[in-house]
């Protein structure tokens, strides 16, 4: 009885909160195509792309400096890339390791769930103070790449052992049985059937990576990575260019979830296909 | 007990050295593969992430100078940290903007977690809420923060509104670099890691036992708190652990949304690496892992995870 009032109040509640989750970039996005004399607020003096040209470098130089986007872009993608092969080799092998019980096992799981639970501040304070002692100079693509590393690979881990455990050994052990080596079967038989896993971590592992900045601070060096430089802006005043950036790199973010899940869905109607091929055999 | 586990032990070594079964010796090699397997793992996050947190600890100890740290060990960073009220209060401030966040993540992620995980019985819309909940985790962190200034600011959407609707004369001033920005920006951000989790839970309620309890006359209220709201506790455990390791471990909305009025823990390790003062920065560093293992316990303490799911 209750419920049937309740029910309509908590959509309208859920509509509020979805709002609250949207709103801020909606208005971001608004503002982005600001004309060009106008500030990062209301009124819009004038609907126009001037920022998202200025952005490009495309303006005349003007009394707002360009966002210096190009070098660090290519960093971070470079270093999101690094990042994602890594801690997804490593994240298939751990839970592949898994699947047979060891001594240990228990401490170790912690000890890799323990990467996505430590503060990126922390983590990154130790690994300067960790360079500094050893005299390795810090840089975009050692110190701060091993951190990054430390922070997607348990993501990949957990999404692998998840697979791992709905994953139907017998397939496995006939391929064994039949005399194909142990790194064959992995390559035709294993890897095939966890793919979808492993693409999953893979675009973990990318995106956590790309927009990763705490743990990035301390470590990266001179040469500064994309989350970095937004981030030295947040100390000075704001232009309507960096929101410009938001929607571009939201955009950016977006294709990738659509390669993602155009991949994703080839991945299921393959494994579709051949399910019925075994059914008509 | 133990002699007999060692005997046992030993006669299986004796055997495993001599005639030993096809099937112990394949599992023997499947341990040692697996070993292997997780070895660089292990060694990575070991090199990488437990000795640079040891570092932290060790560093806190050493004798800082002008521009550097000195490996001679002293207890002085930690007396001047303890004793100076900056450090004092930006500790209380970090426990007191947690504490805030938590709450209202909470109060406020809950009921949407009641209508997806509940109400929403078609799992499609139940996926797809999810979904548009978790859509905005793909843009940039740094821009969702950024992206409360034009919300917030005396010209702001907020602000314009308001005085639209003739709520208020005059734009309101307190809503961006104040406490309240810091508090709002992380409840939006973080709130979702709440939802996600307590739905979860409650989606798994099997809606029989509700019903049962309805046609025994009990009322929405009572059915809340006696079924629905110990069913989800699980949920509420894992989703503030993770607002909770977050929240603590922030510095960014503090520094994009305050205008330097609130100066968290994280700060003031960003700060004083700012200026070189590595063992300062340690020291904020162990207080700062101190909370966050105390908070992580108590939580723990409350619901046994392991029994629960």
């Amino acid at each position: 009885m209750e419920s049937r009032v309740l029910k309509p109040v908590l959509a309208v509640y859920c509509a509020a909160f979805i709002l609250f989750l949207y709103g801020p970039m909606i208005v971001l996005a608004i503002l982005s195509f600001q004309g060009a004399g106008g500030g990062p607020q209301f009124p819009i003096i004038e609907w126009s792309t001037y920022w998202y040209q200025h952005l490009l470098g495309l303006t005349p130089p003007g009394r707002i400096t360009q966002l210096p986007i190009g070098d660090s872009l290519l960093r971070s993608l470079t270093l999101a890339f690094m990042t994602t092969v890594v801690s997804t080799v490593l994240g298939v092998m751990t839970a592949q390791g898994f699947r047979t019980r060891f001594k240990g096992s228990g401490v170790v799981f912690y000890l890799v769930i323990l990467g996505m639970i430590v503060p990126g501040v922390l983590v990154g304070l130790g690994m300067a103070l960790f360079s500094n002692m050893a005299g390795v100079a810090r840089a975009w693509w050692g110190t701060a790449f091993v951190l990054h590393v430390v922070y997607t690979f348990p993501f990949a881990f957990l999404i692998m052992l998840a697979i791992f455990n709905r994953f139907d050994r017998s397939v496995e052990e006939a391929s064994l049985s039949l005399g194909v080596s142990p790194a064959q079967t992995f390559r035709r038989v294993t890897f095939p059937m966890i793919f979808p896993g492993v693409l999953s971590a893979m675009l973990f592992s990318f995106t956590l990576s790309y927009d990763e900045f705490s743990r990035t601070l301390f470590t990266s060096g001179r040469d500064l990575t994309l989350p970095l430089t937004i981030y030295g802006t947040f100390s000075v005043e704001i232009y309507p260019n960096i929101f410009a950036f938001g929607v571009l790199t939201t955009l950016f973010s977006f294709t990738l979830l659509a390669i993602y899940a155009l991949l994703m869905l080839r991945a299921v109607r393959k494994g579709q296909a051949f399910k019925g091929q075994e059914a008509e055999a | 007990m133990e002699i007999a586990d060692n005997r046992r032990a030993a006669s299986g070594l004796a055997r495993s050295q001599g005639s030993s079964s096809p099937a112990e010796k394949r599992e023997r090699e499947e341990r040692r593969r697996a070993l292997f397997l997780v070895t660089p793992g292990i060694a990575w996050m070991t090199l990488f992430m437990v000795l640079p947190l040891l570092m932290v600890v060790y560093v806190s100890f050493w004798t800082q100078t002008t521009f550097t740290v000195e490996p001679t060990l002293t207890i002085e960073s930690w007396q001047r940290f303890l004793s100076s009220s900056t450090y004092i209060s930006a500790t209380w401030t970090t426990v007191r903007i947690w504490a805030i966040v938590l709450v209202s993540t909470l109060l406020i992620g809950y009921p949407v977690a009641l209508f997806i995980g509940l109400f929403v019985r078609n799992q499609t819309l139940q996926t797809a809420l999810l979904v548009i909940c978790v859509i905005p985790f793909w843009t940039s962190f740094l821009i969702r923060v950024i992206a409360w200034r034009p919300m917030l600011g005396t010209e702001g959407a907020i602000n314009m509104i308001l005085i639209n609707l003739g709520i208020i004369d005059t734009p309101l001033t307190t809503l961006l670099f104040s406490e309240f920005a810091v508090l709002v920006g992380m409840t939006q951000i973080y709130c979702v890691f709440m939802v996600g989790p307590i739905t979860f839970m409650l989606s798994r309620i099997d809606p029989s036992i509700i019903e049962a309890a309805r046609d025994l006359g009990a009322g929405f209220w009572r059915i809340f708190f006696k079924i629905i709201l110990p069913l989800s506790l699980p949920g509420v455990v894992v989703g503030a652990i993770f607002v909770s390791v977050m929240v603590l471990g922030e510095f960014a909305t503090a520094a994009s949304l305050s205008g330097r009025k609130v100066n968290l823990l994280g700060n003031i390790i960003v700060s004083q690496v700012g200026s070189l003062k590595w063992a300062f920065a340690s020291v904020a560093g162990v207080i700062l892992t101190i909370i966050i293992a105390i908070v992580i316990t108590v939580m723990l303490r409350v619901v046994n995870l392991r029994k629960e799911m």
